[in-house]
């Protein structure tokens, strides 16, 4: 390696993980040539590291860019600045042991990730849920949705410059975590979905609570969308940046609102319908444009589809259990186990074995997240706890097209690319 | 059921001649703040005032003091459940030779990830979860509680109890008339049994 071709590398000082680092610089001065060219003669690049605490960068992701004055020439992302082995964890915990740490992977909506992983292990072990059970999931699913994309709203039109919004927002995402908390406990890391069931019912009073901030949130909504169409400033810093083609878009593996707005739709709720999905009536918006802009559009339509969701949801919920009654399963109720030996028996059971699969059973499951398609892997030697989880999150399939994005457009858009593919750094570093 | 795709319209992504003006959409950006300062404020100023949080809050989780003395049996159920391994325990026999007693209960609240499964699984409705959420430390030696500051008298805990009652413990499969003093294994007088 001669001096003049790794030009940056030898400039910095290396101390934090030096070979990672200079893999990275090295990868990022590598990239797109294919003969040694001689170094940058009239020294105007630049090598800028954006992230991993950059505010906009969502939570710890670090982009590497090269760049020409305002424009960058090339790009690399480097993530796993929030691993935490939860892959591995949770080979050795059992399923049900499990299921808070699927809270912190997409923190943004907890619920979904529990319900993810609550119908890959059912599926694994055969497991019934009651419909009752199931259908609350569901409004749960649809409320986590709209949070999550409330926060996405917020920071997007926040990278884009406009504060106020993100306060506006949040305020609406407050009073939903108001209606997790009085639903399941907490407001943020819900742990409310139990394999074989929900932990506690949802009584009629939250319903009226669901129903009265969904009428005022309609109200709010209707007036975001009145301020940002139409509005040059909005429309000029999104149309026409960041294309994705569909091709692209296929190959790289985008999943959910981003796949759909580069024209493939996509959608697991429509195709492999799971809980309810297949009694309601929905649209699966699409967009063909593939630039930020059209992935804005598609997830304040998925806004308005959820809460035409929630519309049917609530209307009436059936009734019926809301855990499974089969010991092997799940929890004996509470009031079994504190009066019978038998009902005593199966807590300890449940709680030192779990439930067990057959030996040798592997499945994937998917549900549609509010960012894209979020699957588990697991295969079972027989016993408590997965012999492997391999986890598929959308945030991280959905960066791998990140670098691409990157190259090619101006650096005051970077925080909108970012933005508008919206990565949660906890779920794709896992 | 009808779910369709539905594909946006080319019409959405023009601007109309005030949007191209740029000036109106800044008043009207103003327009809406100005709007939204006249609201009710919906900031909590905490600490002075703190949510209102109902029975159905998970807090930490205590250990329930009925008549000066645990209700736990130092099964260890708890800590088995505990997901990220915070509860430690040391049993030790009663002066019954029936019972037992937890020596040394510990749980580490920087450990501790709120989750319930102790309250869910306890056999004795021992370990409860207390609406008390706001403590803090100063040393990681501070964050071991033990029975000294884990033990809550039961009449302090009675709305998660009652809340425990009437939501978790009758919900499904059934229904069994339970009578809640089955609860005290280890307060029982047994001289006469
Ligand atoms: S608190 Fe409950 S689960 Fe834990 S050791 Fe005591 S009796 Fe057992
Ligand atoms: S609440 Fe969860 S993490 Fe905390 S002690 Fe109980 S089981 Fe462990």
């Amino acid at each position: 390696m001669s001096n003049k071709v790794y030009a940056f590398r030898d400039k910095v000082n290396l101390t934090f993980f030096p070979k990672h680092q200079d893999a990275i610089y090295r990868r990022l001065e590598d990239k797109h040539t294919s003969v040694e060219v001689d170094e940058d003669p009239l020294g105007t690049l630049m090598t800028i590291n954006l992230g991993p605490q950059h505010p906009a960068t969502h939570g710890v992701l670090r982009c590497v860019i090269q760049v020409n004055g305002e424009l960058i020439l090339k790009s690399v992302v480097d993530v796993g600045y929030l691993h935490r082995g939860v892959e591995k964890l949770a080979e050795n915990k059992t399923y049900q042991e499990f299921m808070p740490y699927t809270d912190r992977m997409d923190y943004l909506a907890p619920y979904s990730n529990n319900v993810a992983w609550c119908l890959a292990v059912e599926k694994l072990a055969g497991v019934e849920v009651p419909y009752r059970a199931q259908w609350i999931r569901t409004i749960a699913c649809e409320m986590a949705r709209i949070s999550a994309h409330l926060l996405w709203l917020g920071t997007m039109v926040m990278d884009a410059g406009a504060i106020s919004m993100f306060l506006w927002t949040f305020r609406e995402r407050e009073n939903l975590y108001d209606l997790f908390d009085k639903m399941a406990g907490v407001r943020f890391t819900v742990s409310h979905c139990r394999i074989g069931g929900i932990q506690y019912d949802l009584s009629d009073d939250i319903r009226k609570g669901i129903i009265n901030w969904k009428e005022n949130f309609k109200k709010e909504f209707k007036s975001w969308k009145k301020l940002l169409t139409n509005n040059g400033i909005w429309y000029r810093r999104n149309i026409g940046i960041g294309v994705v083609s569909k091709e692209d878009a296929i190959a790289m593996g985008f999943t959910g609102p981003s796949l759909r707005a580069s024209g493939v739709p996509h959608d697991i709720r429509l195709f492999e319908p799971y809980l309810v999905y297949d009694k309601l009536d929905f649209d699966i918006p699409v967009r063909d444009e593939g630039d930020c802009f059209a992935r804005f559009q598609i997830r304040m339509e998925e806004i308005a589809q959820s809460i035409r969701l929630l519309d049917q949801l609530l209307e009436s919920i059936p009734s019926g259990d809301i855990r499974a009654d089969n010991a092997k399963h799940t929890y004996p109720s509470k009031n079994e186990v504190y009066y019978s030996m038998e009902g005593m028996i199966h807590d300890f059971m449940m709680t030192d074995m779990g439930v067990c699969p057959p030996k040798g059973a592997e499945i994937y499951s998917a549900i549609e997240g509010p960012k894209g398609e979020l699957g588990f892997h697991l295969i079972s030697d027989g016993t408590g706890s997965p012999w492997r989880c391999k986890i598929k999150s959308p945030s991280f399939s959905n960066l791998q097209m990140l670098e691409k994005m990157l190259e090619g457009s101006m650096i005051a858009d970077t925080v909108v690319l970012i933005g508008s593919i919206d990565p949660v750094m906890g779920e794709a570093d896992k | 059921m009808a779910s369709n795709i539905i594909k946006g319209d080319k019409s959405e992504r023009e601007l109309t001649f005030m949007g191209k003006l740029y000036f109106p959409e800044i008043f009207k950006g103003m327009a809406f703040s100005i709007k939204h300062i006249f609201r009710p404020t919906v900031t909590l100023q905490y600490p002075e005032e703190k949510p209102d949080l109902g029975p159905e809050f998970r807090g930490r989780p205590v250990l329930v003091k009925e008549k000066d003395q645990e209700r736990c049996v130092a099964c260890g159920l708890c800590a088995r459940a505990c997901p990220p391994l915070a509860i430690s325990m040391q049993a030790n026999e009663t002066a019954d030779p029936k019972e037992r007693f937890p020596e040394v209960f510990e749980i580490d609240m920087l450990r501790c990830i709120y989750c319930g499964f102790c309250e869910e699984v306890c056999p004795e409705e021992a370990i409860v979860m207390s609406p008390d959420y706001d403590f803090n430390f100063v040393d990681r030696k501070d964050a071991v509680y033990g029975k000294d500051r884990l033990l809550i008298d039961k009449n302090q805990l009675q709305p998660r109890l009652n809340f425990l009652a009437e939501k978790r413990n009758k919900q499904f499969g059934k229904n069994i008339n339970f009578k809640e003093d089955n609860n005290g294994h280890i307060l029982r007088d047994r001289t006469n049994d």
